[in-house]
């Protein structure tokens, strides 16, 4: 379990992440979420002890990093996949990785093979792609066999098949007990591959939870068609709903849809499709980050 | 199974020194400056020794003037190694590094470690190489050495020193700098610039300045017979070793206070 403990950073006057606290449990895919600025890297870096916080603390398992003999065999992350000297070769630079932390070099051929790069193991990796260089990242994450995997927006750069190929190792590595957690600003992504979310903004935790729990809280509506859209609206109005009529139908929010059907039956209207408009994860996440987004556009009203 | 110990550690810094084409660039280049240009300033003396003044034939040091090369030497040497430690930043794996050796102070010394054994052994080999072929040059024309009289293994043997120290130099300037550029033209500075800047200094000061110059300390260890205007070998070592230890002092501190 990852424990983030009243978490501060500031770089000089720039809080980038301010008394935030969460935890991120085992077994399952956690998405750290936030738009981009909004302390997410800041948050593993100081996890991973490279960067040390202003006040708070962070303990995976209850320990500090510094305090394992072993790191690399507790926590693996991927931060930066193109932060691998391009003159070695992927399998020189984990065959390092691995050494000083004694991990066998078989291991090094096992994870090279998993993440599906063997057959380039040999290249030098300046001349990687970005998904090529992600999949080294997450073998170097992997080297180890830790019980806590860190991952900084690992999905960028990959192709479609990538993309499914690391969902389905998430989703594997929480079956297997471990703790995963990723940042992302993309909250498709998310909704598809994490079963927890934390949301934050500007430093701040703005929201925490399952998607469920996430999508629920947000304000859904119902879309309502009838024989006699013009009665029920206003018998709705009456009632305090607010109703938006459109060519197909009705959008009503402020009651549920079992209160509009019952409404339509008092009433003798039929209803010939009542639907509730759950909010997307992505709506959610723009609601919940509005006011926290830090290099958001200026709108113009035109 | 045990973690991280200096022999671990010592072992993943080796795989990434052997790892890079640039380390055997590196030492290709001093064994191509110490010898190749070594051979060149030997053969050059031996064509003009007739030619040349009394004076310069007396104070003649045929162990210095084979070991000429180092000269040159000492910045392929002081690249690599800055590289070492530069590039880690350069490419963003120092955080990597770090994650996987939280530890710092045992990372840098597991960098010293291979840095000195690598540049010891290869500076060794090179300055007794531009010796003996400095000498076999010599023979017949210029007066030579034998690495048998007293004082000359010693120069020699301090003159693959020289090397070495100067490479960590450039690693603990590296550590302070974090850039290969600003390293490794501080560097070049300490070498070029600063007997440049002594000149401007007054004439009665100077002799007294210029004997703490690194450069000047490596023409003291490399002396086989004792020099009035340089230090003892001795003490020359002496305060090379102190200026490099310092220097990787601050760098390890700072290595260890900030954030990577």
């Amino acid at each position: 379990m990852l424990r983030v403990d009243h978490l501060t950073k500031r770089f000089g006057d720039n809080v980038a992440v301010d008394d935030l606290s969460f935890d991120v449990e085992s077994g399952r895919v956690t998405g750290f979420l936030g738009p981009n600025g909004a302390g997410k890297t800041t948050t593993m870096r100081v996890v991973l002890g490279l960067d040390r916080p202003t006040r708070g603390s962070v303990s995976i398992n209850g320990r500090s990093y510094h305090d394992f003999p072993a790191p690399l065999r507790e926590v693996g992350a991927l931060l930066d996949a193109k932060g691998v000297h391009p003159g070695r070769s992927a399998r020189n630079h984990l065959l390092a990785l691995a050494a000083s932390n004694r991990i066998s070099t078989s291991r090094v051929d096992e994870v090279l093979e998993q993440t599906g790069i063997a057959s380039v193991a040999h290249k030098r990796v300046g001349g990687f792609s970005l998904g090529m260089s992600q999949r080294l990242g997450i073998a170097a994450a992997l080297l180890g066999d830790p019980g806590v995997l860190l991952f900084d927006e690992p999905v960028n750069g990959l192709d479609p098949e990538g993309i499914r190929w690391i969902r389905d190792l998430f989703a594997t590595l929480a079956r297997e007990g471990r703790t995963v957690f990723v940042s992302s600003h993309l909250m498709s992504e998310m909704a598809l591959s994490a079963d927890q979310i934390v949301v934050i903004g500007r430093g701040h935790l703005i929201s925490q939870g399952s998607v469920d729990e996430l999508t629920r809280h947000a304000s859904g509506s119902v879309f309502v068609s009838s024989r006699d859209d013009a009665r029920l609206t206003t018998s709705l109005r009456e009632r305090g709903a607010s109703v938006m009529v459109s060519e197909r139908g009705l959008e009503v929010s402020g009651a549920s849809g079992s209160e509009i059907g019952d409404l339509a039956l008092s009433l003798g209207v039929a209803v010939s499709e009542l639907t509730p408009q759950r909010a997307s994860l992505e709506e959610v996440f723009m609601e919940l980050t509005a006011d926290a987004v830090q290099y958001g556009a200026t709108r113009s009203d035109s | 199974m045990s973690g991280l110990s200096l022999p671990s550690v010592v072992r993943s810094e080796w795989i990434k020194f052997r790892s890079v084409r640039s380390t055997l660039t590196g030492l290709l280049v001093t064994v191509g400056l110490t010898i190749g240009l070594g051979a060149l300033i030997a053969t050059a003396i031996r064509g003009h020794w007739d030619q040349m003044d009394p004076i310069a034939k007396l104070t003649f040091d045929p162990v210095s003037t084979s070991l000429g090369g180092t000269l040159f030497a000492q910045f392929a040497t002081g690249v690599i190694g800055t590289q070492f430690i530069t590039s880690e930043y350069s490419s963003g794996s120092i955080r990597t590094t770090l994650a996987a050796v939280p530890r710092r102070g045992l990372l840098v010394a597991a960098k010293l470690v291979v840095l000195v054994l690598t540049l010891l052994v290869v500076a060794e080999l090179v300055c007794v190489g531009a010796f003996l072929l400095g000498q076999s040059i010599f023979a017949g024309v210029v007066p030579t050495a034998s690495l048998a009289t007293g004082g000359v293994l010693r120069a020699v043997l301090l003159g693959g020193l020289y090397l070495t120290l100067l490479g960590v130099w450039g690693f603990a300037l590296g550590l302070i700098l974090r850039h290969s550029a600003a390293a490794i033209s501080t560097f070049t500075s300490l070498l070029m610039v600063l007997p440049i800047v002594m000149l401007l200094l007054p004439a009665s000061w100077q002799s007294a300045a210029s004997k703490y110059l690194p450069s000047e300390l490596g023409r003291a260890m490399m002396s086989s017979a004792p020099r009035l205007d340089l230090f003892s070998p001795g003490v020359a070592v002496t305060l090379l070793v102190v200026y490099v230890a310092l220097t990787t002092a601050i760098g390890t501190t700072l290595l260890v206070r900030r954030d990577a």
